[in-house]
């Protein structure tokens, strides 16, 4: 926990400043402790019970992740989210970079197109993945009305009826809703970015690609991170598009960890989800901890 | 052809291609709500305007659309003001007091939202079973108060430590105690900080679905996601005009708050981001 300097400059302050301090920070403590923690803790100790409803709780410690690790169902959703995150989250900040790249030049109408980037961010995700519904719908759907407007006689896809049209519905209605703040995040990085620099590669005669390469993407390096850490993270846990796109189907094909869990939890097997959750968070903090250090924050923290 | 002139075509393809992809599918959303039937993208299909499906979802009392919209404003107006009070607080507190281990809590806060929102779902479930509280809009504010924390204290945070010091400081020697600071001098100086993160909380109340899904129902505390997500018809066939009428009613508040509002709301955005 605290560390002896932390608790000398703490021994430093007028005691009622301390006793003020701790009394502003409470209620934080609270909130996070008693509806972020104690749930937390509570969901790892679930997972080494058979907690299912109605019937007695016994410890059983690692039983439910035996039992996790025996089911195909589990392994095929393991595989169906990092596919997801892999296909999903270069394809959303790379769109998100070129948004980001159009954004910073100044053009007129560039505060309009902003507001137009924050509409999918500000649509609730169930909504936009009930509009992606009836756009992949089979007989008349904008998504096949638009392959038959471009390819005259091509057949119209079953988007949610085949695993591969499903696989790609669901990664096209989450980029649409995140790719925004992806934009955003970024573009905020390049308006850091000095505008002298540019003006001193201009006269060396440097093409808008070098520029772009030599200036642009090494500076943009952290922000590229963050950003990379905020889309993994939720795309690992990515539920409300799914859920009311596909319900996890067709045939499982698109039941991500975090719908696989919930319908344990939803069929009352709490200790069973709760052991999903437990590796979904793992996951989670293993693949931050590698972007960390890949950005190389542990030497800049110092 | 000049680069310039080449940068200039890729910026207007650019700038297009973003406002197709960003509006397309709310404009499909919207005529699909006024349209007399949902597939009149066929070709032998006429478009025909109607304010049928808008009618309906706004009058129909079984559809209880208006409960969803009234739950919605409800549980993200106070919650939001929740999260912006108690954030400040905090914030406060690690920008004025130099309370012990400053940076350690700052990390912890913002460690909590690694945690996935399907791993606190079972305990939120017990715990407001235990309370009686289950399909009431109280069991939506507290965890969303809790899920919003780490934005908004990290937020204000970045905005406090721009205030200078001095001025809290000539207060304190007026007399004034500690709350009356952050309450008169701190929060209207960074009124444009605990704007955005109200806006922000606001927001992500708003469209926040697992907690919902799980913890109401029926229309006494369910919200509009919960609700068009599982809007079905009466007859098998899904009443698209109808589900996407009420799509656009339920979006209104989030995109006419996004659009007014729309600098501040990035500001907050990118401050939250980038800063941690």
């Amino acid at each position: 926990m605290s560390t002896e300097s932390n608790n000398s400059a703490a021994d430093r302050l007028p005691p009622r400043e301390r006793r003020e301090a701790l009394a502003f920070l409470l209620p934080v403590a609270l909130f996070l402790g008693g509806l972020v923690l104690v749930p937390v803790l509570g969901t790892l100790l679930d997972s080494l019970h058979r907690d299912v409803t109605f019937l007695p709780r016994s410890f059983i410690g690692l039983e439910n992740y035996r039992a996790l690790s025996a089911d195909p169902a589990f392994w095929a959703s393991v595989r169906f989210t990092l596919v997801f995150v892999l296909v999903s989250v270069p394809l959303q900040v790379v769109l998100g970079l070129l948004i980001a790249l159009v954004l910073n030049e100044g053009f007129a109408g560039r505060a309009l197109l902003r507001a137009c980037v924050l509409i999918p961010w500000a649509v609730p995700a169930a909504v936009s993945g009930r509009v992606f519904e009836l756009i992949y719908n089979y007989s008349y759907g904008a998504a096949n009305w638009l392959i038959q407007l471009v390819h005259p006689g091509a057949g119209p896809v079953n988007w949610l009826g085949t695993e591969l049209g499903a696989l790609a519905a669901v990664v096209v209605a989450d980029t649409y809703k995140t790719t925004p703040f992806a934009a955003l995040l970024l573009l905020a990085g390049l308006s850091a970015i000095p505008e002298d620099l540019y003006g001193q590669a201009r006269i060396d005669r440097a093409t808008f690609l070098q520029r772009f390469f030599r200036i642009t993407l090494p500076l943009l390096k952290p922000v590229l991170v963050v950003t990379l850490i905020f889309r993994t993270i939720d795309a690992l846990r990515v539920f409300d598009v799914i859920f009311v796109l596909t319900g996890g189907g067709p045939g499982g094909a698109t039941s991500a960890l975090s719908i696989y869990g919930f319908r344990y939890y939803a069929a009352g097997d709490f200790g069973y989800a709760s052991a999903v959750s437990v590796i979904l968070f793992f996951i989670s903090l293993t693949l931050v901890v590698g972007y960390a250090s890949l950005g190389g924050f542990g030497r800049e923290a110092r | 052809m000049s680069e310039e002139r080449v940068q200039r075509i890729l910026l207007y393809c650019g700038v297009t291609g973003a406002v197709l992809f960003c509006l397309a599918p709310f404009g499909y959303m919207v005529l699909t709500g006024l349209s007399l039937r949902p597939d009149f993208l066929r070709p032998e299909i006429p478009l025909t305007l109607t304010a049928l499906n808008f009618g309906t979802v706004l009058t129909d009392p079984s559809l209880h659309f208006l409960a969803y919209l009234r739950n919605s404003l409800v549980v993200s107006a106070v919650s939001a003001t929740v999260a912006v009070l108690v954030a400040s607080l905090a914030a406060y507190a690690l920008t004025r007091l130099e309370a012990p281990g400053k940076l350690l809590i700052l990390f912890f806060i913002l460690g909590v939202s690694l945690f996935p929102q399907v791993s606190l779902v079972s305990w939120l479930y017990k715990f407001m079973a235990t309370l009686g509280w289950i399909n009431t809009l109280q069991a939506l504010v507290l965890p969303y108060v809790a899920w919003t924390l780490p934005l908004a204290v990290w937020i204000l945070y970045s905005y406090f430590t721009q205030i200078p010091r001095d001025l809290d400081r000539a207060a304190l020697v007026d007399g004034c105690t500690r709350l009356q600071v952050l309450f008169r001098v701190v929060l209207p100086v960074a009124a444009p900080g605990v704007f955005s993160t109200f806006l922000l909380a606001f927001i992500f109340a708003f469209n926040e679905f697992l907690f919902a899904l799980m913890l109401t129902a029926d229309y006494t505390a369910r919200t509009v996601p919960v609700g068009i997500a599982l809007f079905e018809g009466r007859h098998g066939e899904l009443p698209w005009g109808e589900i996407m009428a009420a799509a656009t009613v339920a979006t209104l508040p989030v995109v006419l708050l996004t659009l007014v509002y729309q600098r501040r709301i990035v500001q907050g955005l990118t401050r939250g981001a980038v800063k941690g």
